[in-house]
């Protein structure tokens, strides 16, 4: 079954993603900040990646060009709270630098859930 | 003199005479003043040595001559003649005048012409008195001007000087004091006494006091009160002048109001404030969420392990209505705090407020009148239109309520105005050429003078605990600053309250422009005139075409028309004549496939299970919806 790495600071947050995901039966994969994420990238296991932007220790932006930088074919999807650098929001700023699909919290799991099947969906078709 | 006259010897006295006269000869001739004796026909027949040198000649080439011979006939015809015949009547005349002489040039004089007698009853001659007064008129011209250049300097200067005895009896004022006391009657300042404008007149005579220790203090801000009893804040320096026993003499005092600073110092730290709570709020907002995910996440697990319209599973239903109305504060925090990007598109304001003017006309109680002017305009800005519309109802709603019990006017206005006026009025630097200024003012109640600076806060409210959640303003201040606008408020308590809404005019011809060809049909079924106008602005804005209906048939009419079928249906719960349900019927039975966005009102069920069974594309919404959330959805449906 495909990989999915959880990328999130909030533990709560995280462990309800890993849950509901293992409840489809993902194989989820935990970082708990992007530098973790980043340095313990496990390309071959991992087809897509949640991750959230603003995360002490390396941001989600930076999360989303490493990965994409490692593995060009994975899918990104960025969720947040809210934040916003400069005139744009994070969320948007992780879409133009190649999120796949973004959502802000709290947002519903069925509808992540529903995405993530997607995204991998067309992967396996493509 | 009279000691002398008892000398016996008659030519010691000759002697004496001869001498004395010789003395008098002496001062006559060394006399500074030009002195002449002029006989009847207007001839010298003596002068004195000042005179011959001013005319450079010898004494006995002048005696015989006339006065038109020495200062030319046309200035004795023109200005010394009237003045001599005018001295043999008897008078003593005395006037000034430029003459010409030889040897001083042309300088000013003083001359005196006073009658002699030779023989008794008769006037024979007269005694000329010329003095130079040219050196002394000059200097006393250039003390004039210098006392016109510091008038001057002290009445153009937007200091207010005055000056008043120990006890405060006003001597002296400047017009810029008169302004600051708001006194229009220039002469009845002097009635006054300084003593009066202060809120203590202990004060003044604490500052007195400490000037007669020091002679001259700043003492900083004080409050005066002017001729109508209103405070002004003035900041306030005096100097004591001593007389020579060192007894205090009179008082100066510079009176500067610093209300305009003031009030912009306030304006600074109320802002800084705002930015302090908005990122401590925005920080806080952002961890909510993350709790409102997991709780919205876990609940949706536990709605899934659960039969469906069973009791629990209701139970997780109401939990998940809870976070969307958490949701919307955090959304509410983070619009203020300008942590959420707004979608803009180039919008005519008047336009929006046109529409929200009207939204309110239809709802406004009796008692309270409407008053607005809005002409025709490019008042062009960059905006979401429905975030607009959400300021403008709300502080009409807001004044609305405060002149509820009493009635009154509620007055809104738009203008454009120039670049330099804003400047000044905001007091920064501003990019815009233009602004659109709206105003939007009540004669409600009105607020105290302390709350005004905290209405903008996040959960500052004067209403009863339980009504609303005091958001209102903070949200307003944070869509307005993310429009690069400015909002401001002045309140009277029992008078009312003025908003304004200063807005950067948009030069930005080009951003919207779509091809007619390419652009997006919508059809938008709504029964509320108003929001669904302010949402169809802004899609119309975004490129998208419009075609609205209100019910069923015309909505099957409308699909069942291949030029006019629609590249989308967007629906508003408002919709009175059409339901969910009803929609979902028509989209089933006549099989169409065309994407659609609901638009639900949060407290309004919609069964997702029958739209999911029904097979349209579609996505929900809850209201109130931002231009950007309707525009990712028409995206991802359109994709």
């Amino acid at each position: 079954m495909a990989g999915v790495l959880i990328v999130e600071d909030d533990k709560e947050l995280r462990e309800m993603l890993k849950l509901s995901l293992l409840r489809r039966s993902f194989t989820v994969i935990e970082a708990e900040n992007g530098r973790d994420a980043i340095a313990h990238f496990k390309p071959l296991i991992t087809d897509l990646v949640v991750t959230d932007l603003i995360m002490p220790e390396e941001d989600g932006l930076k999360v989303v060009i490493k990965l994409r930088e490692l593995k060009p074919s994975i899918k990104i999807i960025a969720i947040s709270g809210g934040g916003k650098v400069g005139p744009g929001s994070y969320l948007n700023l992780a879409k133009a630098l190649g999120a796949d699909a973004i959502y802000s919290k709290p947002f519903s799991i069925n509808d992540l859930i529903a995405k993530i099947e997607q995204l991998l969906d067309n992967e396996q078709l493509g | 003199m009279k000691k002398k006259l008892e000398l016996s010897d008659s030519y010691d006295y000759l002697r004496f005479l001869t001498k004395e006269k010789d003395i008098s000869d002496q001062i006559i001739n060394h006399s500074r003043s030009m002195i002449t004796i002029i006989n009847r026909d207007y001839i010298y027949e003596k002068a004195n040595l000042t005179f011959c040198n001013a005319h450079q000649i010898v004494l006995d080439t002048i005696l015989g001559k006339s006065l038109g011979d020495i200062w030319g006939h046309d200035t004795f015809q023109n200005a010394i003649k009237r003045n001599v015949d005018l001295c043999f009547t008897g008078k003593t005349v005395q006037y000034e005048a430029t003459f010409m002489t030889p040897k001083l040039g042309k300088r000013h004089f003083e001359v005196v012409f006073r009658p002699l007698s030779v023989e008794p009853g008769k006037i024979t001659h007269l005694l000329a008195e010329t003095f130079d007064i040219d050196d002394l008129k000059n200097s006393k011209q250039a003390v004039i001007q210098k006392e016109e250049e510091l008038r001057k300097f002290e009445s153009n200067l937007p200091i207010g000087f005055l000056r008043c005895d120990p006890s405060g009896k006003i001597l002296y004022a400047n017009k810029a004091f008169l302004m600051i006391a708001d006194c229009h009657d220039e002469s009845s300042v002097t009635e006054m006494n300084f003593k009066n404008f202060y809120n203590e007149e202990e004060l003044f005579e604490m500052q007195i006091d400490q000037l007669i220790g020091s002679h001259s203090k700043n003492f900083g801000r004080v409050n005066l009160k002017n001729s109508y009893g209103k405070e002004i804040p003035c900041r306030i320096s005096g100097f004591l002048a001593v007389n020579e026993s060192g007894i205090p003499a009179y008082v100066d005092f510079a009176v500067e109001d610093c209300s305009r600073e003031l009030m912009l110092e306030n304006r600074l730290l109320q802002a800084q404030k705002l930015e302090t709570i908005g990122s401590l709020a925005g920080g806080i907002a952002h961890d909510f969420n993350n709790i409102l995910a997991t709780i919205s996440g876990y609940s949706e697990m536990l709605q899934e392990d659960l039969p469906k319209e069973s009791e629990l599973s209701d139970k997780v239903g109401k939990i998940q209505l809870a976070v969307k109305k958490a949701q919307s504060i955090t959304n509410q925090i983070l619009t203020f705090s300008r942590h959420l990007e707004q979608e803009k598109v180039l919008i005519n304001v008047a336009e929006v407020l046109k529409e929200t003017i009207g939204f309110v006309r239809s709802s406004i109680p009796s008692n309270i009148s409407l008053k607005s002017r809005i002409p025709r305009m490019n008042a062009n800005v960059l905006a979401d239109p429905t975030q607009l519309f959400r300021v403008f109802l709300n502080l009409m709603t807001n004044a609305i309520q405060a002149m509820e019990e009493d009635g009154g006017t509620l007055s809104v206005n738009i203008e454009v105005v120039e670049k330099e006026f804003v400047q000044h009025e905001l007091n920064k630097d501003i990019l815009a050429d233009e602004y659109v200024l709206l105003t939007f003012k009540d004669t409600g109640e009105g607020m105290e003078p302390s709350l005004i600076g905290r209405i903008f806060e996040p959960f500052f409210t004067t209403r009863e605990v339980g009504k609303g959640t005091g958001l209102g303003l903070s949200v307003i201040h944070g869509i307005i600053t993310e429009m690069e606008g400015e909002i401001l408020v002045s309140s009277k308590k029992k008078e009312g309250s003025v908003f304004l809404i200063y807005l950067p005019v948009s030069k930005n011809y080009y951003h919207n422009k779509v091809k007619k060809s390419t652009r997006k049909k919508i059809l938008f079924i709504t029964g509320n005139k108003y929001e669904s106008r302010i949402l169809s602005l802004a899609l119309e804005s975004a490129g998208y075409e419009l075609i609205f209906i209100s019910d069923g048939e015309n909505f099957i009419r409308v699909m069942n028309n291949i030029r006019e079928r629609p590249d989308m249906v967007i629906y508003m719960s408002d919709s009175k004549q059409i339901n969910p349900d009803d929609l979902v019927e028509i989209f089933r039975n006549q099989k169409i496939l065309t994407p659609c966005i609901l638009i639900t009102d949060p407290n309004q069920e919609v069964s997702e299970e029958k739209l999911l069974n029904s097979g349209i594309i579609y996505q929900q919404l809850t209201m109130p919806v931002s231009l950007k959330e309707i525009r990712n959805a028409i995206q991802e449906l359109l994709r």
